[in-house]
């Protein structure tokens, strides 16, 4: 029932700590990979391009799969009808309602680029 | 074998021995002939059945007794021989009538459904049930099926002299009997093969449409006709159990094809099944359009380019040549799942107390029960539901939880039926008498405050079944209302333009109905079913009624605080006599009456509207619409309606700018798993995404502001639910405007 005496020279192994999963909350949306990135998406001409009247469908497909490539990018865990939920629901949050909020601001006419 | 008996732990041996030796004593067929022989002492031997039946199990809350009776064949082997021993012609031998009472006591309680409450229910009663509710499922089968004697018919019999009886005159053995044999017709009708078991292979035999037919050759239904009646008078204390087998013998029978005539029925059934081969064909479609078309080893993988140089790997050949389908494939492979809400409302309620589900009757079926609700229109349901509404308002004991649900849900069903009745045969009885008078008992005042307490205290309470059923019998008291409306009788008119004063007087109902649908979360499709098609009738009715009675006024609930003012008045006299409880009590009455006092104010259609317009009820909706796949031509229209109203005559289409909006309307029209093209109205669900789409692309292109910021703003409030106080920018691009004066 006695341990064996514990030998001083044995290799103390480390265990890699697992790095915490990836929760899908306000500090991951409003990290570079989330909702910035959206932005910049449609600052740059190349992944909003509407061909307009006509190309309802093709268009909404394209804006479609933009999203569904940034919620793989950013969350690549979830499904893309999952990951919407997911998201939808952290912008109940006060920190997001906050950030929307100033996004709002910031498009208004005058005030716009500072 | 009596070895096999103690090892096996059932039940106690010494209880299976006394009551086998008593089933045995009870009597036994001829070894001969097919006769059977009743035992010397076989009223004592089923008394004494009986009373094991009460001493044992029920005092020690066991099923013990009742699985011993089930082995030994109690019910197939001695008591319907016994009752078929009482032929019509001996309607007075007293000591036959004497057996076929008591077997008809055991009868009823072997036929009980088992009712298992959660505090109460122990291991005993979980070895016992599946074997008892077989078990049960055979006793039916043996009684509708018997081939010597009309067993329903020997019950009816065994009741008739209790019945002629006037009720005052009545003894509590009569009524007791009375009490018993449509017990009997209850356990009949409630009986079905558990899904859970398995069948022996002829659920046939027991199935609605047996019963039916059984019920209407063995003179069941006659017997039915008379207590419903007499429901006011001579029935009263019956009506409940009246309730209980109405309830089971047609929930989930649709009203409309039961007064459709055979051809049409044929018709209407032809019509159905190729809906639903083109429903199949559409989905085989867009299978096809994305199947492999080449063997499954066949190994073709490719990867998509992402930007900063990453790359994703995706196999098959779909995604070789279609973008689209490559990223389906991409999210299809994820083997992550949301966690389920697994809450108290998904778990499955009762199988018998379920009215959710639908109910398919055969031809001979349908004549019978068509011709007794026809009877029952024309003599019994005033008389019925007048004396049980009475009932549920006085809170007699007989009332239980279950059985206001069954009255809502058949004022919801007869209600259908007489409409059907009534757009069946118009030519027939037109004018000559006021058929709405059939249904007149539901369509009173007392009813509708029965109805709106119910509806408010479920909804208080949570109890969505009870809430669905009331909302059931709403509904459909304003079509039959609306219908009213238009008959060519005056009287009709009249009594129907009150019914509608009545019902849109009062604003608590219409916030209560907005409320409902607000709080739709996980109650399944049923309910969304109920709910959906509540507001729908609802707000057209209104709607149209405003439209016609341009000076409407309605009673709201205001709020006034003058709590300020009371506490300073009632100040003075309240330090005389402080601790005074009955004052207090009075002095809160007071508050909250200063809180809510009633107006009466102009009612404006577009307002009301407006409350059911909000993000929460769209989400309704679009949880109805999640389940296009299995929904009605009526209930997608349903669903069209109420999504055009929002975007179109409304202006509120920002509301569906969502993603995951956007993507199931997508989904719908273009596939995989959409609508298919050929499906009732396609092309209005095609024209109305495109115009949401169309918007959509313009919104986002709004030119507004300086840069970019615009389309920045639209890309994420895209993904989130609109606040409500910022709408009116983000479909303007500006604030309103408000004047200060």
């Amino acid at each position: 029932t006695t341990a064996p005496p514990a030998d001083p020279d044995a290799e103390i192994k480390i265990r890699k700590k697992r790095a915490p999963a990836l929760k899908l909350d306000e500090t991951l949306l409003l990290s570079p990979a989330g909702i910035p990135k959206l932005r910049s998406y449609a600052r740059s001409s190349t992944h909003l391009k509407f061909k307009g009247k006509g190309h309802e469908f093709s268009d909404m497909g394209r804006l479609l799969n933009m999203y569904q490539l940034w919620l793989d990018d950013m969350y690549p865990k979830a499904k893309f009808r999952d990951g919407l939920a997911m998201v939808e629901k952290v912008g109940h949050g006060k920190r997001m309602a906050v950030t929307r909020r100033a996004w709002m601001e910031g498009s208004k006419p005058g005030r716009g680029e500072e | 074998m009596e070895e096999v008996w103690e090892k096996s732990q059932t039940v106690d041996p010494e209880v299976r021995a006394y009551v086998y030796s008593l089933v045995n004593a009870v009597g036994g067929s001829s070894t001969y002939d097919d006769t059977y022989q009743v035992g010397d002492d076989a009223y004592a031997a089923l008394q004494d059945i009986l009373r094991w039946l009460r001493l044992y199990d029920e005092k020690l809350n066991r099923f013990d007794v009742k699985r011993c009776l089930a082995e030994a064949n109690l019910v197939q082997g001695d008591l319907l021989e016994i009752l078929a021993l009482w032929p019509e012609e001996a309607q007075n031998h007293t000591l036959k009538s004497k057996l076929a009472l008591a077997c008809l006591q055991l009868l009823v309680p072997l036929t009980w459904p088992p009712e298992l409450e959660d505090d109460k229910t122990t291991v005993n009663h979980h070895r016992h049930l599946p074997y008892l509710q077989l078990a049960q499922v055979g006793y039916k089968r043996a009684v509708l099926h018997y081939e010597h004697a009309k067993i329903l018919r020997t019950a009816v019999r065994i009741g008739l002299p209790s019945m002629v009886q006037p009720r005052r005159e009545r003894s509590n053995r009569d009524e007791g009997i009375v009490k018993l044999v449509l017990y009997l017709f209850r356990n009949m009708a409630m009986i079905t093969q558990p899904q859970m078991l398995p069948a022996q292979g002829d659920e046939n035999e027991v199935s609605r449409s047996a019963t039916i037919d059984a019920f209407s050759e063995q003179d069941v239904f006659t017997l039915l006709l008379t207590v419903g009646s007499g429901a006011n008078d001579e029935f009263q204390d019956q009506d409940v159990i009246l309730l209980e087998i109405l309830f089971h013998l047609l929930k989930g029978v649709d009203a409309k094809k039961l007064f459709m005539e055979q051809q049409q029925m044929q018709h209407e059934e032809t019509n159905e099944l190729r809906t639903l081969m083109q429903k199949e064909k559409a989905m085989h479609k867009s299978y096809n359009r994305h199947a492999p078309s080449r063997h499954n080893r066949f190994g073709s993988m490719l990867w998509v380019k992402r930007e900063d140089q990453k790359m994703s790997t995706v196999t098959g050949q779909a995604s070789i040549v279609d973008g689209d389908a490559t990223l389906l494939q991409m999210d299809h492979s994820k083997r992550w799942n949301k966690p389920k809400y697994r809450g108290k409302q998904t778990a499955q309620t009762s199988e018998q107390a379920d009215f959710g589900e639908k109910v398919e009757l055969d031809e001979s079926a349908r004549k019978h029960l068509r011709s007794f609700v026809e009877d029952f229109l024309d003599s019994g349901f005033n008389p019925l539901f007048s004396s049980l509404r009475k009932a549920i308002e006085r809170e007699t004991d007989r009332v239980g939880e279950v059985h206001k649900r069954q009255y809502f849900y058949l004022i919801n069903w007869f209600l259908a039926a007489e409409n059907a009745r009534h757009s069946e045969a118009p030519t027939e009885n037109v004018s000559q008498d006021n058929t709405f008078a059939y249904v007149a008992a539901v369509l009173d005042q007392e009813t509708f405050v029965l109805l709106n307490r119910h509806m408010q205290r479920s909804l208080d309470e949570k109890s969505w079944v009870d809430l669905q059923a009331t909302l059931l019998a709403f509904t459909q008291i304003l079509l039959t209302v609306q219908t009213m409306a238009k008959s060519k009788d005056e009287d009709d008119q009249e009594i129907a333009e009150n019914i509608q004063n009545r019902i849109f007087y009062e604003e608590a109902t219409h916030d209560r109905i907005v409320q409902i649908l607000r709080g739709y979360t996980n109650q399944g499709l049923a309910y969304l079913d109920a709910v959906t098609e509540c507001v729908h009738v609802f707000v057209r009715m209104l709607e149209r009624y405003s439209k016609q009675n341009a000076d409407l006024h309605i009673r709201s609930k205001r709020r006034a605080r003058r709590k300020s003012k009371k506490s300073q008045t009632g100040a003075a006299p309240s330090n005389t006599d402080e601790n005074d409880p009955e004052n207090e009590a009075a002095e809160e009455d007071d508050e909250r009456e200063a809180h809510t006092t009633v107006s009466e104010r102009k009612f404006d259609f577009a307002r009301f509207s407006a409350k059911f317009l909000s993000q929460t009820c769209v989400n309704t909706f679009f949880a109805l619409l999640h389940f296009h796949a299995d929904l009605t031509p009526d209930q997608l229209k349903r669903c069209h309606r109420y999504f055009y109203r929002l975007a179109f005559k409304h202006d509120l289409v920002l509301l569906l700018f969502r993603i995951d909006i956007l993507l199931l309307l997508h989904r719908m029209i273009k596939g995989p798993g959409g609508l298919s093209p050929e499906v009732e109205g396609f092309k209005e669900w095609e024209q109305l995404v495109q115009q949401v789409f169309r918007r959509c692309v313009k919104w986002t292109e709004k030119p507004t502001g300086d840069g970019t910021a615009w389309r920045e703003m639209c890309v994420v409030e895209m993904l989130f639910s609109k606040v409500p106080n910022t709408i009116y920018y983000l479909q303007n691009g500006y604030e309103r405007v408000v004047e200060r004066r």
